[in-house]
């Protein structure tokens, strides 16, 4: 599905990640841990295809497709979703409403009618009640306001509304209390499929033990360093990085 | 009030004046001398609302100089949504007795070629509030001025003002007194420039030194979305009384671009993203009117003209 070669990314001119190869198979799911500054969230805006993210050298092809060459909506409409670290405010504008236009955009793309309003309020309790998200957040400004957990759970919403093939997923554990967690992995794990991947940024364990990976990665100074299996990220909480 | 019966009267102006389905509880009274449209309206209490509807259909200039007067306990809503085709020079003068509520929206288009003025200066008394809402486009050179008296106890003014301007020029000034004690005022502007635009803004908020309990809330915010467009935002308050909880902010800039890549990262192509991102932002305020018609028409002018 995805295939990362010897890619090099400088941010305001300072390089991030060097020479980092990654290759992610359909149905797959890799953590990728690392301490601060070794460009775990660099690879997730690079592949989002944030401007501010500068590929100096490198080739990323995603479902046989160059996603270097794509704008940051084609990678979106081609089935790739970032899962922001810090997902932004959209003040003036009703998460509702929002919702119901990105919807649409996707379905436009595949050649669907836009959706109905009373089927789309159908949808959005169905995917809000797995998430436990009160209908009545959807009638404020899009995470204007917000707390930590209800922005990502409005991420993870998205995703769920989306169904994207790679999705990658920013420290989404951030800011989620114990009960949120679990509710939002719960959610995270009925979107496995053989033909969906995920790659899990965070930088704690306990992710980890709710959505399971394949494969862990661990990132220092914008390479990968080491790959193995869960017991690699048991290994890092229990000694740190520095084991 | 604002969803009770309503009584809809139109004043349509043109070459003669034509008015429509007048309550009883209103006097209007409008004259057409040399090009100058000049007169009256009293309101007095009645238990259905009126609504005055002005169109200008005028096929030259729109000079109007209108009296308005609120009795005790009485309710007006005044609409207009008039295209200007040409200049105008619109000065209005309001008093509000007690008790009395006036809600005025101006939705506007006007054109890139003419010169149009507006004043409104409004005495307002105890326990009454003013709900003032325009939205407009500018022109080659608009003047909007606005000077609110709160004179009495209570007296309240309810204030949102969006400007999108595509190579329009504007200049916005809004004077708020606070002449007596525990008077609200909450005013807020928005603007979006384009092209070669120039748009300009001043709030003074002023509270003479008897204005104890006095709550004030003031903000303008302007989007720049050309290298050749300008914002200027000038707030202004000066208090004489320690006893206040006032409020004043203001801020223009360029398009948050982590907004437009958030919006692209879920698909949706540039344009509309910018169309998302400056609708929000325009709309932020729309909920300060609870008339959910004009809120309505609100929402499709500030998209219509996005």
């Amino acid at each position: 599905m995805l295939n990362i070669e010897k890619l090099n990314v400088s941010v305001e001119e300072k390089q991030i990640l060097r020479n980092l190869s990654l290759k992610v198979g359909d149905g797959e799911v890799h953590a990728i841990m690392g301490p601060n500054g070794s460009g775990k969230s660099t690879i997730a805006h690079t592949l989002a295809g944030n401007p501010n993210y500068e590929v100096l050298s490198g080739k990323i092809n995603f479902n046989d497709k160059d996603l270097l060459s794509m704008d940051p909506s084609e990678r979106s409409l081609s089935g790739l979703f970032l899962a922001f670290q810090y997902p932004i405010e959209l003040p003036g504008v009703t998460n509702a409403s929002y919702l119901k236009q990105i919807v649409n955009v996707h379905r436009k793309h595949k050649g669907d009618k836009p959706i109905e309003a009373a089927e789309f309020l159908k949808l959005l309790k169905e995917k809000s009640l797995k998430l436990n998200i009160p209908m009545d957040m959807h009638s404020r400004f899009v995470n204007a306001g917000f707390s930590g957990g209800e922005k990502k759970k409005n991420e993870v919403l998205q995703l769920d509304l989306l169904n994207p093939d790679l999705v990658i997923m920013d420290e989404t554990d951030s800011g989620l209390d114990v009960d949120a967690l679990r509710n939002t992995s719960e959610a995270v794990n009925q979107l496995r499929s053989t033909n969906r991947s995920f790659i899990i940024i965070t930088h704690y364990l306990r992710l980890l033990e709710y959505i399971e990976p394949d494969f862990v990665h661990v990132f220092q100074d914008g390479s990968i360093i080491e790959t193995g299996d869960k017991s690699l990220a048991n290994k890092i909480d229990q000694e740190g990085y520095a084991y | 009030m604002t969803d009770s019966k309503k009584n809809i009267c139109s004043i349509i102006i043109a070459e003669k004046i034509d008015i429509k389905n007048m309550p009883s509880n209103l006097d209007i009274d409008l004259q057409i001398l040399n090009d100058q449209i000049s007169g009256h309206v009293n309101v007095t209490k009645s238990e259905i609302d009126p609504v005055i509807i002005i169109s200008n259909l005028r096929k030259g200039n729109f000079n109007l100089n209108l009296n308005i007067h609120l009795n005790e306990n009485s309710f007006l809503e005044m609409r207009d949504e008039s295209e200007y085709n040409f200049g105008s020079k619109i000065i209005i003068n309001t008093k509000m007795n007690k008790n009395s509520l006036f809600e005025y929206f101006r939705l506007n288009n006007f054109l890139e070629t003419t010169k149009n003025y507006f004043n409104h200066e409004i005495e307002i008394s105890s326990n009454c509030e003013f709900r003032d809402f325009n939205f407009s486009n500018g022109s080659s050179e608009m003047e909007n001025k606005t000077s609110v008296s709160l004179n009495e106890e209570n007296a309240s003014y309810i204030g949102s003002g969006v400007m999108i301007s595509n190579s329009t020029n504007s200049k916005s000034d809004l004077f708020i007194n606070h002449l007596s004690k525990s008077a609200k005022s909450d005013c807020s502007f928005k603007t979006v420039s384009r092209g070669v635009s120039k748009v300009s803004y001043s709030g003074k908020v002023f509270v003479d030194h008897n204005c104890s309990k006095t709550i004030s809330n003031q903000i303008s915010k302007g989007l720049i979305m050309d290298e050749k467009a300008k914002i200027s935002l000038t707030p202004k308050l000066e208090i004489n009384n320690d006893d206040v909880v006032c409020a004043h902010g203001a801020a223009s800039g360029k398009p948050d671009e982590s907004i437009i890549f958030y919006l692209k990262s879920r698909g949706i192509s540039h344009e509309q993203a910018e169309k998302i991102y400056v609708e929000g932002f325009l709309g932020e305020f729309l909920d300060k009117i609870s008339n959910n018609e004009m809120q309505q028409k609100a929402m499709k002018y500030i998209s219509t003209h996005c």
